[in-house]
């Protein structure tokens, strides 16, 4: 009989959802009652609404348990493990019987995920024993020629998932046919989207598949010193990169003639981040890998012709590696199966905002964004209704809900005038002012701006002045004109992506919600109810009980009225917090 | 050959070379594409996003200075999306500038004087040019510094900081406008062009007609100015009194401009006994500066009773009889508040009135009346009722004024001028007797000849206002009438003088484009940064920022001596009260006002600074540094200074602080930058394309529009040519000229920081003898009397002379024919060469050219401190190591190298000698030679060879103090590989022994004769080449040739007409001279003393001495010992030629006054042909002649020259002797020992 063993999910999302309690709770309770199980360490199985996770597999089957508190786990323990009844309620997925939760599994293709929240990260033997680097040693036994593994990559399809959409192929055959005395492959690792955590969990969950896809792309394109740039604030990622790493060197998959193949070698380090967004930039992360200031240049030169210390240089970001071994491997007709005629395979994307199961999923291209968001997504929290979904991050954009039929391709995405970019994704519901959105993710730019280009130092700055403006109520005739103007200007005049792509979330929410604009500025009313300066909280006097509960909660007394008797709010003093209209249990505070 | 690529530029077909940016390829095309951030000497960055195009097919706009060309590219640089783009670039940019580009009293002016330029000349007492200045704007400076209305005082920033006092700009206008017009033999006068053979009739000769006159005339226009009154200068005559403005000094002024061909005919009235019809035949332009003359009387009841005058008709009336009312006993009542009843009441005083009563409806505070003119009647007896009007005049039966009904007012609601209201009370009214009353409130236009005008007019009409005044276009002051123009008070209403001015400037400009044909336009917008539109300044922004100072107030005639019309203010006194009145401009305008790039373009692109106004970044000005100054405020993040400090200097001591919009440069690690790695080259300032970099400079920086001369740097013998940006003489900047060594005109801190000493005003300028111990000043003849005497009463080797290596190469050549010729002698030496005269000869040979330091394969830095010493031939090193990847080896004998940080290797060693000589025996003992080489070009190896290996190498290893023979062996090893190796050394530090080994390494590893690969040596001063090629020894001429060939002395003594050619000493001159043999020394151009290592022994030279001859420009140490000095002539004030280290002779020519009657070549040739030479005559010849001597075509011999040992005194002197290189040195140092 195999060991009952048991899965902590216990990546950055379920440690800090208490999942470390949870694993040690385990293992007391293993010591304790002396049970012969195997308690194990997995990466993210992106199920984060539900949060801590535990999988316990045993002979029936596999059981995956949501929301494992302390107390849970001891449950678990005590009926699963001790007595073999599985508890029904918690259950979130297994194979065994429907739950709840199953819409959330059902219509995601896993492959760059394939081994997340399976294996153990930190252990190479788990990776290699689900074909782990067998892609790398297939094409050294083999021989492969270069540029037939180039081939390979180009015909799967796949495009940058960093969210240019550029075909990994073609950048890697430019790599390939720049002859020089060394070349560099990069591994960008620099994730910074607000929202965005698919590179997170996959250098967390699987950490090998992203070595190997990067010692593919070196045999491909020549290069024999690879660098993951990986932003400090993943330390999780960095410590299991660096396990990763010193086992891959000792199992001979990095160094000198690798895994016995003389004369292919190839080494990789990790280089950390000092948390600037814009070292995301290629041309950025290369001169702070160089040790200057992550300022962009100018393209061309492509990293490709003049990269890292001026040498050709390739650069993918993660999840591009991590589909490269299961490409090899199982061929490129594997993985364009997937996908529509020119956006092939699947896609992470970092599933949150008003969403109740939020978490990440991987899902074939071609899907439908009301399907991530109704079945994988589950719907909006609190049956509201979807108002839009913010795509690409703070270069992205917004797509309103009557264009949720818009399917997950590079095309189709930038049609609407939001991006695919990295796969961030994120839900608001019909309370969530469109114009704090946009300044939201425009203030997130203008700080990560690195300075150097007049229009997006100075502009991105002036774009939020207006738009703070306007939702404190303080717009005025022609602002939306100019900031349509001053974001065209940016656009255009910009050396990179973070300067070209800032305005997007304005110019998009600009494009479909020019009417919540508009009302801000000439109504000064802020239709979703959001802005603090342009809302008011009444009581009204018809539903008050006086049962004194809001004025027992306010935070800065400015609810008077006696007992049983109809309360008022000073607006003088009120700072529009809310708490009166969430806990009025009668509904008589109106929001207005 | 090039790759050509062909390209559409601006719809042209245009050729461009692979890998060019459309930049340049503009640029060669002279298309000017705007930007900030590129600079020629950068690798392009892309930040300003000023320079963009529009490239077809490509999103977004490009920036050209980095997007390379590519075939068939099709490029737009100024279409309208372009130029959109621009502009919305330099909106945003201005967005962010807190700063003013000029100062508010220039702004506040209405003729735009430039107030802040000429203070900064008065406190250079450049009066004249002060006055120049202020005559661009402004022809009346005398009138106006005595009775203008100073708005500019109110606007200026010294109110906040000295108890609202501002600067006393107009009594230093005054100060200034006396000086020049009163004093001296000569008053600045104008360039006045060619006639146009245009004539214009200007009608009135107020202070607008004269105005216009002047500024018209200057452009080659007759004009003719028709008066109505018996004399000129309307109002400023007829109104304002004596005691305030003096005839004599109003006579003055308008004579500078009826100098200029100006003709002024009075009594003749416009549409009186003058008819339009007349100017209309004869002129070909016509102004009106009719002025508005008629008086208003009270507005009240009674008005017309006998002795109520209007104020106006009481000061005419008396200035056109000459004879002063008589108001003795009486009281006089003068109703206004403004300057016109400030005149009334202080001369109605003059009258001998009783009492005088100033009746004003307002408050005091909101009197219109400038509070000095207030502040003077008060103490002259005049007695104020405030918030009092007339309600009724009270006549007696004769209809003579008797009393007045005044009535008291409040003060209501703020009206349209946002000053209260004022409201009569009722019921107040009261009686108070008067025996006059004069009205000033107010005056109107007088057009009595409209009439006259429009009948002849042919087309077009003239038309009045709706306030009765002429009507004319705002912008151009055009009239209804082709060519007829109008200015002044009868288009504004009455107004100040200074507004008739600023009317007068725009009439004459539309005037002048009228008679020229141009389109009358108005004067185009300029880009005006102002801190205000940021915010509003209040003292804090001043205070314990600036030093408080009080006004030198104005002298005036004591109160109780005023009873007369003798001008009340006196005047400042002297130079020093008012240079301590300039002390109190606090120059807020930006020194930069006329370079900056940003304004430029702004003001081309017509950017907003108001647009996208919002937040914007205030950061404190730096001023820690002695000689850069930062200001933040101003800064547009080009990056230009970061990148220049880092490519080019290798000091990266400039850096970008923070993210995003808060992203500002700094010293590195946030430190002052004085204590960074900064090397104070300047380089960023030559970089700053605004003034967020500028230089710190003890003068007051102007802004003023500077003269721009050529020249060569006399510092060290690079042989850089610079600017002197000068005004008079006055030397106000240098800066880097694209030069034939310098050919990105970088320059290093010597030229760039070390000028000041031509401005300094203790310059030597006439010859001065000693006599009893005191120097006294003497004529030059008196001064050759006593030289010729001197050098004639000696044995010819007691006399020596003594020549600098900053003098030209026709001074040098001059001095030792001096000794030759004249004192017969060969002792003719330079300080700086005494004991290494010999092996520093050989130091120009083999020398590679500078430009081709960024092909070698790696640089050697053989004992020299290049950054700080040399420091451009420093830039093209680290540009090299930055750009081109060759790396840079240092062998030094300095713990605390300043190249340390800037090399990629260093070779520790205490003497240089022992190191290149263990180098060179490792290579020979090895057998390591290049005997190809060797035997093709080079003579006397073996004999070399023999003597080195004699030596012993472990020996050799010890003396050079390195830790092991295994680095000897490694670096020679590297070296005799490498392809082409550049050994880099300065004589200040290599003895000439080791100097002459290096080029015997050089020579044995074949590094010689090919391209980027040899020698560099670097001298000490401008022209050290100069010593040996003139001849500055006692054993070589001319040439260096030596002066016991026979042959070589035949043609001296043919050249020089002379019988025989001195001796050649046999001994060492310095042992000569510290035994006191020599009894004359003549010293040109160097400071011994100041300079010396071993003061003591140089100094008993000076005491053995029976007679010292000195000439420099200074006082030197070696000067006041002397008993004669000769004034010396700065390089920029004669002309010459300065051979640089690499032999290149360059020529400067004269471009300032010399201060010096005698330029130093003139004195040399008086005394040399006091000996009968055979005469020489200017410059030019002395050259010829020189030229002749040099020998032709002179093969470079590649000789091997064994060294026995080293010279232990070598390096006698500091500062290659030469006092200016030490007064900048010592200055440079203690600038920093100071600002820690």
């Amino acid at each position: 009989m195999e060991k009952s063993k048991v899965l902590v999910g216990l990546a950055s999302c379920g440690i800090a959802a208490g999942a470390q309690k949870v694993y040690d709770k385990l293992l007391e309770l293993k010591k304790a009652d002396q049970l012969d199980i195997e308690i194990k360490k997995t990466g993210c199985i992106g199920m984060c609404y539900r949060e801590p996770l535990v999988e316990v597999i045993d002979e029936s089957g596999s059981y995956l348990y949501g929301e494992v508190d302390e107390q849970r786990a001891v449950e678990i323990m005590d009926k699963h493990i001790g007595n073999e009844e599985p508890i029904r309620d918690y259950v979130v997925k297994t194979d065994l019987f429907e739950t709840p939760d199953d819409a959330f599994w059902r219509g995601q293709v896993k492959v760059a995920l394939r081994n997340c929240g399976v294996i153990n990260p930190e252990n190479i033997r788990e990776y290699e024993a689900r074909e782990g680097y067998q892609a790398i040693g297939k094409i050294l036994q083999e021989k492969t020629d270069p540029e037939d593994v180039i081939q390979t990559v180009y015909d799967s399809g796949l495009r940058g998932r960093g969210g240019g959409g550029f075909p990994t192929g073609l950048k890697w055959r430019f790599t390939y046919k720049n002859q020089a005395p060394k070349k560099y492959i990069i591994c960008n690792a620099d994730e910074g989207d607000p929202g965005a955590f698919m590179d997170r969990s996959l250098l967390e969950g699987d950490p090998h598949s992203v070595i190997e896809g990067l010692l593919i792309g070196a045999y491909a394109t020549g290069a024999s010193e690879g660098v993951i740039y990986c932003r400090a604030e993943y330390p999780l990622a960095i410590k299991r990169l660096n396990i990763a790493l010193e086992q891959a060197r000792e199992r001979g998959y990095l160094g000198h003639d690798i895994m016995g193949y003389p004369g292919f070698h190839f080494d990789l380090y990790v280089k950390e981040g000092a948390g600037a967004f814009v070292c995301g930039e290629e041309t950025a992360l290369m001169a702070s890998v160089e040790g200057r200031r992550g300022m962009p240049s100018k393209r061309p030169p492509y990293p490709a012709e003049k990269g890292l210390w001026e040498q050709p240089t390739n650069i993918n970001n993660v999840e591009t590696y991590a589909n490269v071994p299961q490409i090899v491997l199982k061929g490129a007709e594997f993985f364009n199966q997937y996908g529509t005629e020119k956006s092939k395979g699947t896609k992470v994307f970092a599933l949150t905002g008003k969403i109740n199961h939020g978490g990440s999923v991987e899902v074939p291209m071609g899907i439908s964004i009301k399907d991530i968001i109704y079945k994988l997504g589950g719907g909006i929290q609190g049956g509201k209704d979807f108002k839009a979904v913010q795509l690409g991050g703070p270069s992205g954009g917004c797509i309103p809900a009557y264009l949720s039929d818009t399917t997950i391709d590079y095309d189709s995405v930038t049609a609407t005038g939001a991006i695919m970019g990295s796969g961030g994704m994120v839900v608001m519901d019909e309370s969530t002012c469109m114009v704090d959105v946009a300044k939201f993710f425009l203030d997130f730019t203008r700080k990560e701006s690195c300075g150097k280009c007049t229009f997006c130092r100075i502009g991105t700055k002036r774009m939020l002045e207006i738009l703070d403006r306007i939702t404190r109520g303080e717009g005025e005739q022609g602002d939306i004109e100019k900031l349509e103007e001053l974001a065209h200007q940016i656009k255009d005049n910009s050396l990179c992506g973070l300067g070209q792509t800032a305005p997007n979330p304005v110019l998009t929410t600009i494009k479909y919600f020019r009417d919540e604009y508009e009302a801000h500025i000439q109504e000064k009313k802020c239709p979703a109810k959001s802005c603090k300066q342009l809302i008011t909280y009444t009581v009204d006097p018809e539903k008050c009980t006086g049962c004194t509960l809001c004025l027992r909660h306010c935070p800065v007394d400015a609810i008077s009225g006696k007992k049983k008797e109809v309360h008022t709010i000073d607006q003088n003093l009120c700072i529009k917090c809310g708490v009166c209209y969430t806990k009025c249990p009668f509904d008589a505070v109106i929001l207005s | 050959m090039e790759e050509k690529l062909n390209i559409i530029l601006d719809g042209k077909n245009v050729e461009g070379y692979k890998g060019e940016t459309i930049l340049e390829v503009a640029r060669r095309h002279h298309i000017e594409i705007p930007t900030l951030c590129h600079d020629n000497r950068l690798k392009p960055f892309s930040s300003c996003f000023v320079c963009v195009v529009e490239v077809e097919g490509k999103n977004g706009m490009q920036p050209s200075c980095s997007t390379v060309i590519q075939e068939g590219m099709k490029i737009h640089t100024n279409n309208e999306n372009v130029r959109t783009a621009r502009k919305t670039a330099l909106d945003l940019l201005v967005s962010n500038h807190f700063a003013d580009c000029v100062a508010p009293c220039k702004e506040t002016c209405p003729a735009g004087v430039d107030v802040q330029g000429y203070i900064s000349l008065i406190e250079k007492g450049l009066y004249q040019d002060a006055v120049g200045l202020i005559k661009q704007t402004n022809p009346v400076p005398s009138i106006c510094g005595r009775v203008c209305v100073r708005p500019c005082e109110l606007a200026c920033r010294r109110n906040f900081l000295d108890e609202g006092t501002g600067v006393g700009i107009d009594y230093l206008k005054r100060f200034a406008a006396d000086k020049d017009l009163l004093e001296g033999e000569s008053h600045y006068k104008p360039s006045v062009a060619p006639s146009t053979g245009k004539k214009v009739a200007i009608i009135g000769a107020g202070p607008g007609g004269l105005s216009s006159a002047y500024f018209l005339q200057q452009k080659g226009h007759q004009c003719d100015i028709y008066e109505a009154s018996p004399e000129p200068g309307g109002w400023l005559r007829y109104g304002i009194p004596q005691y305030r403005l003096p005839n004599d000094i109003l006579d003055k002024e308008i004579e500078t401009i009826t100098e200029l061909g100006t003709r002024i005919y009075c009594n003749q009235k416009l549409g009186d006994n003058l008819s339009y019809k007349d100017l209309k035949e004869k002129y070909d332009s016509v102004i009106l500066t009719i002025g508005s003359q008629r008086g208003t009387l009270i507005r009240a009841e009674g008005e017309d009773a006998e002795n109520v005058f209007s104020g106006i008709d009481f000061l005419r009336n008396m200035e056109m009889t000459g004879q002063k009312y008589d108001f003795t006993g009486k009281t006089v009542g003068v109703v206004g508040g403004g300057n016109t009843a400030m005149d009334c009441c202080r001369t109605a005083m003059r009258c001998g009135a009783e009492k005088v009563y100033v009746i004003y409806r307002r408050s005091q505070e909101q009197m219109p009346a400038n509070p000095i003119e207030v502040h003077e009647s008060q103490l002259e007896g005049v007695e104020y009722m405030f918030l009092t009007n007339p309600v009724k005049v009270n006549k007696d039966q004769q209809g003579r004024l008797r009393s007045m009904t005044l009535i008291r007012m409040e003060l209501g609601e703020p009206d349209k001028s946002g000053r209260r209201r004022p409201v009569p009370i009722e019921g107040s009214e009261f009686d108070m007797e008067f025996d006059y009353v004069l009205a000033a409130i107010g005056q109107k236009t007088d057009v009595n000849f409209i009439d006259d005008i429009n009948a002849h007019a042919g087309a077009g009409e003239l038309k009045l206002n709706r306030w009765g005044d002429v009507d004319a276009d705002e912008q151009t002051l055009r009239t209804g009438i082709e060519g007829v123009f109008a200015a002044g008070d009868g288009v504004t209403g009455p107004a100040t003088i200074i507004e008739a001015v600023a009317q007068a400037q725009t009439a004459s400009r539309s005037c002048h484009q009228y008679l020229s044909g141009q389109p009358i336009e108005p004067q185009p917008g300029e880009f005006i940064s102002r801190k205000e539109h940021f915010r509003e300044l209040t003292s804090d922004d001043f205070a314990g920022r600036y030093m408080q100072q009080m006004r030198e107030e104005m002298p005036t005639l004591p109160a109780d001596q005023r009873q007369n019309f003798k001008e009340v203010e006196l005047g400042y006194s002297d130079a020093q009260v008012a240079d301590r009145e300039t002390g109190r401009c606090m120059e807020c305008g930006c020194s930069e006002l006329y370079t900056c790039d940003l304004k430029r373009y702004a003001s081309e692109y017509g950017a907003d600074q108001k647009r996208f106004a919002g937040e914007f970044q205030e950061k404190e000005v730096d001023h820690s540094h002695p000689f850069i100054e930062i200001d933040n405020n101003k800064c547009i993040l080009c990056g230009r200074c970061v990148r220049i400090c880092r490519e080019v200097v290798g000091a990266n001591a400039l850096g970008f602080v923070n993210r995003g919009f808060e992203t500002y440069i700094a010293p590195s690690m946030g430190e002052s930058l004085a204590n960074t790695r900064c090397e104070s080259c300047g380089l960023c300032l030559s970089a700053c394309p605004t003034g967020a970099l500028t230089e710190n400079v003890p003068f007051k920086p102007a802004p003023v529009q500077w003269e721009t001369v050529p020249t060569i740097c006399n510092y060290c013998s690079v042989g850089c040519q610079i600017n002197y940006h000068h005004k008079s003489g006055y030397v106000l900047r240098v800066s880097g000229k694209e030069g034939r060594i310098n050919t990105d005109g970088n320059i290093c801190k010597y030229p760039r920081f070390g000028y000041h000493y031509i401005n300094d005003p203790q310059r030597i300028t006439q010859p001065l003898l000693k006599v009893d111990g005191q120097f006294e000043t003497i004529d030059f003849d008196k001064a050759y009397e006593v030289i010729l005497d001197e050098i004639k009463h000696a044995e010819p080797h007691e006399n020596a002379f003594y020549a600098g290596a900053r003098l030209s190469n026709e001074e040098l050549y001059l001095i030792q024919k001096l000794a030759r010729v004249g004192a017969k002698t060969n002792n003719i030496h330079s300080f700086q060469y005494l004991t290494s005269f010999k092996g520093s000869d050989l130091n120009y040979k083999a020398n590679v050219p500078f430009d081709e330091i960024n092909q070698a394969s790696k640089i050697y830095l053989m004992g020299s401190e290049i950054n700080q010493e040399n420091a451009v031939p420093g830039f093209m090193i680290q540009s090299a190591r930055f750009n081109h990847k060759v790396p840079v080896d240092m062998v030094t004998n300095l713990e605390a190298s300043a190249m340390k940080e800037k090399v990629d290797q260093i070779t520790q060693v205490d003497s240089y000698y022992h190191f290149i000589k263990a180098v060179i025996h490792y290579l020979l003992s090895e057998n390591k030679q290049n005997d190809l080489f060797i035997r093709d070009k080079c003579s006397d190896f073996e004999s070399y060879r023999k003597q080195i290996l004699r030596e012993d190498f472990d020996q050799l290893v010890q003396q050079s103090g390195i830790a092991s023979s295994q680095q000897i062996i490694d670096f020679a090893e590297e070296y005799n590989l490498q392809q082409k190796a550049i050994l880099v050394f300065s004589e200040r530090n290599l003895s000439p022994q080791a100097a002459a080994e290096c080029f015997n390494l050089a020579m044995l590893t074949g590094k010689i004769g090919k391209t980027a690969s040899g020698i560099i040596s670097l001298k000490e001063k401008n022209n050290s080449q100069g010593i040996f090629d003139m001849g500055i020894g006692a054993y070589t001429g001319v040439g260096n040739r030596s002066l016991r060939d026979e042959d070589f002395r035949k043609i001296l003594r043919e050249v020089w007409d002379v019988e025989e050619i001195p001796e050649v000493p046999n001994n060492r001159h310095i042992d000569k001279l510290d035994a006191g043999k020599i009894k004359k020394l003549y010293v040109f151009g160097e400071d011994p003393r100041g300079c010396a290592i071993d003061k003591e022994r140089v100094a008993k030279w000076f005491a053995d001495a029976e007679f010292v001859m000195v000439q420099d420009y200074f006082m030197t140490e070696t000067a006041r010992d002397a008993d004669l000095i000769l004034p010396a002539t700065l390089p920029v004030e004669t002309s010459g030629t300065f051979t640089n280290t690499q032999r290149f002779i360059q020529q400067f020519e004269k471009h300032l006054d010399s201060k010096v009657e005698k330029e130093n070549y003139r004195q040399i040739l008086d005394l040399l042909n006091a000996f009968d030479s055979n005469g020489l005559g200017d410059v030019q010849d002395i050259r010829k002649e020189a030229l002749s001597l040099l020998p032709q075509n002179k093969r470079f011999e590649y000789r091997f020259e064994y060294t026995q040992g080293e010279a232990e005194d070598y390096h006698l002197f500091n500062h290659g002797c030469d006092s200016v290189v030490r007064y900048f040195d010592e200055g440079f140092r203690h600038a920093f020992d100071s600002s820690r």
